[in-house]
């Protein structure tokens, strides 16, 4: 008996997937769970700092140093910079151009992953309380590079959950950086690390290694961002278009910290993308 | 009984917390990472029976839904099933040794694999890949980790188990 209500249960709740009661029961669940989630990766982060300061010492005393003379460096290349900044924003006007819009970001620290290996998001320790919105861009930085890590698309009161650029739901406009030849993004297969660009011109040569930026055609990213590398492509004799596999820059299983861009997204393209989808 | 539930409860909680932790990204292989919720539940399901098999199943899926963005029921349904049919069976049938412990966990991974692809078929998406990408290497790594597991658990439940007759 309790088997039977238990699989009804289940076959009603995923026909009526989107159903307010649904995402309500799926709601009272998760905030139930981040609690405990952010208690343990606060006892985490504390355990960690408390024995980096015992082991790190002498590490933070050298790139104490070393951040020093950086700065040195880097004082002098602002000072250079803050002329060729004043002489390109002359030119802009004289060539009346739009100034590039720069958009805020806010620090977000990964709370939890996906605990399953069928889908792929993060939790953070940002949300609404913060200014993060639905559909805000994610990026996160590989050493000096900074790249797309994913997009949001839930928030709460003070956690979002991300959507990364790996997984098979999301849809992302890109386009190749040298040829400038665009295509849809989006994540290879369940438990996959790689990306794959659908409906590329056949005409577009593509190469190994070629760089992937974000086309902004969507509507929520800015166009250029780094995306990642082609790692190959394919080209189908019943399909009209081509495609190509994509080594994203950011890493999902290394990931641990992101930035939120404060962009709205553009609601006129969201909602007709959502159409078309 | 009580002392069972309380430790139950929070061996869900922990197993759902620590895969769900960044930190827990270092124990992937070939980026899969075992599923200690489901080694609980095939615990409870295999040392308490069938009735406790599938309300651990049922009440860590909706958990498990609950932490992970897939649809509410896709990960509890293939659970409770899977925690139902274990505690058939159980240690009254088998006994708890290294090697049965091993091939149950396989096993009973390999069909949670399977059943969640067809409800991914039928309620999301799917892929037949996913049978070679997850399901085979989920199994195969959770029947690696089942053993020690086991172990513990049974220390933990040792009174419980006990007072069952195992």
């Amino acid at each position: 008996m309790v088997f039977v209500v238990f699989f009804l249960f289940c076959i009603i709740s995923l026909s009526v997937q989107t159903s307010g009661m649904t995402l309500s029961l799926e709601g009272m669940g998760r905030a139930f769970v981040t609690p405990f989630q952010k208690g343990y990766n606060g006892i985490q982060q504390n355990i960690r700092m408390l024995w980096a300061g015992f082991t790190e010492l002498g590490d933070v005393r050298d790139q104490l140093r070393k951040t020093r003379d950086k700065l040195q460096h880097y004082e002098a290349v602002a000072e250079e910079l803050g002329e060729i900044k004043k002489e390109n924003d002359r030119l802009r006007k004289l060539l009346d151009m739009q100034k590039r819009v720069q958009y805020d970001s806010i620090a977000a620290m990964i709370i939890s992953k996906d605990p399953d290996n069928w889908f792929r998001t993060i939790v953070v320790n940002r949300g609404s309380a913060d200014g993060v919105r639905v559909n805000m861009p994610v990026i996160a930085y590989v050493g000096e590079e900074k790249a797309v890590a994913g997009k949001v698309v839930e928030v709460r009161g003070s956690v979002s959950v991300i959507e990364p650029i790996i997984s098979t739901s999301i849809k992302l406009g890109v386009m190749f950086q040298e040829s400038r030849f665009p295509g849809l993004l989006s994540g290879y297969a369940a438990n996959s690390n790689f990306a794959m660009i659908d409906y590329i011109n056949k005409s577009a040569a593509i190469n190994l290694g070629d760089v992937v930026v974000t086309s902004g055609q969507g509507g929520i990213f800015p166009q250029g961002m780094l995306v990642g590398k082609v790692i190959r492509s394919f080209v189908s004799e019943s399909s009209p278009y081509q495609r190509a596999i994509v080594a994203p820059i950011v890493n999902y299983n290394q990931i641990e910290e992101v930035f939120i861009i404060k962009k709205e997204p553009d609601k006129e393209l969201v909602e007709l993308m959502g159409k078309v989808e | 009984m009580i002392f069972t539930y309380i430790f139950t409860a929070a061996l869900l909680i922990v197993s759902l917390i620590m895969q769900a932790h960044t930190s827990f990204d270092v124990l992937r292989i070939a980026g899969i990472k075992p599923d200690l919720l489901f080694i609980t539940i095939v615990y409870c399901g295999f040392s308490f029976g069938s009735f406790y098999g599938e309300v651990t199943g049922f009440i860590g899926g909706i958990l498990h839904d609950a932490a992970s963005s897939s649809p509410l029921g896709l990960l509890t349904l293939p659970k409770f099933v899977i925690g139902y049919v274990v505690g058939f069976f159980g240690r009254s049938v088998f006994k708890g040794t290294m090697i049965t412990v091993f091939i149950l966990l396989f096993l009973a991974s390999l069909v949670k694999g399977i059943i969640t692809l067809v409800l991914c078929y039928i309620f999301h998406e799917a892929s037949i890949t996913s049978v070679i990408t997850v399901i085979f290497p989920e199994a195969f790594y959770n029947a690696l980790l089942a053993p020690l597991l086991f172990f513990l658990f049974d220390k933990i439940f040792e009174k419980e188990l006990e007072r069952e007759g195992y």
